[in-house]
């Protein structure tokens, strides 16, 4: 039953991203527009999924890493959506819903089949673990989405491109605003990860920190963004700096979630 | 049944001739009082603008209107007729279709794609509207001359893009800064195309505008039409930390703003995105500053150069506008064709109508040993049948008008039903 809504939902988001990208091939807001609506209602299907998963099982639906692919994909729409209602800019989704579709590609194979998990998962820590870090590199996601846009816009701007996709990307101060959000945001969520993640190893593994691969690649993200995020306070760093540092940050933390699994052992079940 | 155009443009008539007509026919409610009591005018549309006079008209005769419509241009232009001759146009039927719907598409107007003649099109025909010139065909006209002119906005891009330097000035300010509400524009320099940019973003939201001038008494003059501040050239490194939008035109032959001035301002700012615009020649502002972070410089070339490609973009999308339009005038003129029809249409209903009546009362006397019901029943059966009959060929007929070629079947079945006989 579950899985029925997962395959709409990912057909639905096939849909937006196409609808998306479409407009931004053709230059029509209004294709834009109505791609919005066909996420909206990807993400609805989506949260049914996630909350049948939910009650179905029993604990946190996000105990191995398709889950979690899955969720960041959802926390991404849920963010942009929000992000939407606020700025009014449809563009971004155009960036967005590739970013989503594909993670929710990734996590199909494995969503399908039955999750099993081990009995020490279980336990509030580990949810809001794994639900604040994951929403923390969805942010940051989002912020990087948006710093590309940024290079691109002020690209088109400087080189008197101004035509074609100059017009529809939205303006450098309103991408830099959702950028210094994101980020801030992601921070803070991402801390709070760090934090809940390394209470529940305290209380199971009985110390803190144990120098996994994957704990050292995310707090050295976590130093890129606070250094980001003080120089955007302190010194007032703004616009190309602030987007490459945003984009450094949100490569570590991907290398930390997705690369880490690759190349080394983590003692994280992902 | 003809409709006729004449009229003159910007293009065909110098101003001081326009100017006299417009001002000969100020009010505009007695003016289609004047052209309507032209006896082979049925109905009429006056409209004049600063760049354009037009009478649009449902006629008669059309030789005969047209010549009356001349004759009250010529009066009222107070012009020798080979004077105003040179200057008039005139189009008929589907041509002056094609000219209203291209008029108030704006494909016809000085700078195109421009939005406010749709606005004085709907304002002279609700003149005409209030003043009973306009019937059945005038209004249909007309409301299909707005549907055309927005179906032209929305599905072409002829009214995109910026095509003078104020509007490309204030669209690339939103597209740096975001929105201009609460902003602030600083002016070096008191030039005139810098005062119209001010002007323009103005109107966009922006919260205030200061003038930097060499000599103060120029800035306050400046300022003052703004209701913004002035300060002399001595505090123009405070005034440029305080500007989001900054617009040099001055007449100095060096650079005012160097790269030390924009990086101070920057740090007094700190960072927030600085747009620079340099419209004097020579330039006021070191190029090389444009190659700063968070500062974005154009100057009167890079401006014109932007001005330039969206005026091709909208000759280009001009092209997609006629194409729209000449869809729309052969939908026009086909609804007008079935106009013809009608009357054909009412004499054949009305002739099988009268036959009908005729042998129902001619019937009574047989009829009368029948019952209220069953009397009723053969009338509806009767009409049943004629109706049934008359349905193909007026149907065919109506599409044979729609499609050109209706005046033969016309002929055809008002000789084949006696219908010419029954009028006599």
């Amino acid at each position: 039953m579950d899985i029925l809504f997962f395959k709409a939902a990912l057909a639905v988001y096939l849909a937006s991203t196409a609808g998306f990208i479409g407009s931004l091939l053709i230059r029509r807001v209004a294709l834009a527009r109505v791609s919005a609506w066909v996420l909206t209602s990807a993400f609805a299907l989506h949260t049914v999924f996630i909350a049948l998963r939910w009650l179905g099982s029993g604990y946190s639906p996000a105990v191995n890493l398709p889950e979690a692919l899955s969720f960041i994909a959802w926390a991404i729409t849920a963010i942009y959506l929000a992000f939407q209602i606020w700025t009014k800019t449809r563009v971004l989704g155009a960036f967005v819903t590739p970013l989503s579709l594909a993670l929710v590609i990734a996590s199909s194979s494995g969503v399908m089949g039955t999750v099993e998990a081990d009995q020490s998962l279980k336990t509030y820590w580990v949810t809001a673990h794994v639900f604040l870090s994951l929403t923390g590199g969805a942010l940051f996601a989002l912020a990087c989405c948006s710093a590309l846009m940024y290079l691109v816009q002020d690209s088109l701007i400087r080189g008197r491109k101004i035509h074609g996709l100059y017009r529809v990307l939205p303006s450098l101060g309103d991408l830099d605003r959702i950028n210094h959000f994101s980020v801030v945001w992601g921070f803070m969520f991402l801390t709070m990860g760090i934090i809940s993640g390394s209470v529940w190893a305290g209380t199971a593994w009985g110390s803190h920190i144990s120098w996994d691969p994957k704990q050292i690649a995310t707090l050295a993200a976590w130093f890129l963004c606070g250094l980001l995020l003080h120089q955007r306070l302190v010194i007032g760093w703004k616009g190309r700096r602030a987007a490459f540092l945003s984009i450094g940050a949100f490569a570590i933390l991907l290398f930390a979630f997705v690369g880490v699994n690759l190349f080394f052992t983590t003692i994280h079940t992902f | 049944m003809n409709i006729v155009i004449l009229g003159m443009n910007h293009k065909t008539a110098p101003l001081a001739l326009r100017e006299r007509l417009t001002i000969a026919c100020e009010d505009q409610g007695r003016t289609i009082e004047e052209v309507k009591s032209i006896p082979e005018v049925k109905e009429a549309l006056y409209l004049a603008t600063c760049n354009r006079v037009e009478v649009l008209a449902n006629v008669d005769d059309v030789d005969r209107a047209v010549d009356s419509l001349r004759e009250f241009i010529f009066s009222h232009g107070n012009l020798s007729p080979d004077e105003m001759e040179a200057c008039l146009y005139r189009y008929r039927d589907e041509d002056a279709v094609r000219h209203i719907f291209r008029v108030a598409s704006s494909l016809d107007s000085m700078v195109m794609g421009e939005p406010q003649i749709l606005g004085q099109v709907k304002d002279a025909y609700r003149v005409c509207v209030e003043k009973q010139a306009t019937g059945i065909i005038m209004n249909r006209l007309l409301h299909h001359t707005f549907r055309v002119a927005k179906r032209v906005r929305t599905e072409t891009g002829i009214a995109e893009n910026a095509v003078s330097v104020g509007y490309t000035a204030v669209a690339l300010s939103k597209k740096i800064l975001g929105s201009l509400e609460g902003r602030s524009v600083l002016l070096v320099g008191a030039g005139e195309m810098a005062e119209l940019a001010a002007r323009h973003l103005k109107n966009n939201g922006v919260a205030k505008i200061t003038v930097a001038n060499r000599t103060l008494e120029n800035a306050r003059a400046l300022a003052g039409v703004f209701g913004g501040a002035a300060v002399g050239f001595d505090s123009l490194p405070h005034a440029l930390g305080e500007a989001d939008i900054i617009i040099t035109s001055t007449g100095s032959p060096g650079y005012i703003i160097d790269r030390s001035l924009v990086a101070s301002a920057l740090r007094r700012r700190r960072n927030r995105l600085l747009f620079l615009i340099d419209i004097a020649v020579p330039r006021d502002i070191d190029p090389s500053v444009g190659d700063m972070d968070n500062v974005y410089l154009y100057n009167i070339d890079d401006l014109q150069q932007v001005v330039d490609e969206n005026m091709r973009s909208r000759l280009a999308e001009a092209r997609k506008a006629e194409g729209i339009i000449d869809e729309e005038v052969i939908n026009f003129i086909r609804w007008k064709a079935t106009l013809e029809v009608v009357p054909t249409i009412v004499d054949l209903k009305s002739k099988v109508e009268s036959i009908t009546r005729g042998e129902l009362d001619r019937s009574m006397a047989w009829m009368s040993g029948m019952g209220e019901e069953e009397r009723n029943n053969v009338e509806t059966l009767i009409r049943t049948v004629t109706n049934k009959i008359l349905h193909e060929p007026v149907k065919s007929l109506k599409e044979e008008c729609e499609n050109g070629g209706g005046h033969s079947y016309i002929a055809a079945l008002r000789r084949l039903f006696g219908l010419e006989e029954t009028k006599k």
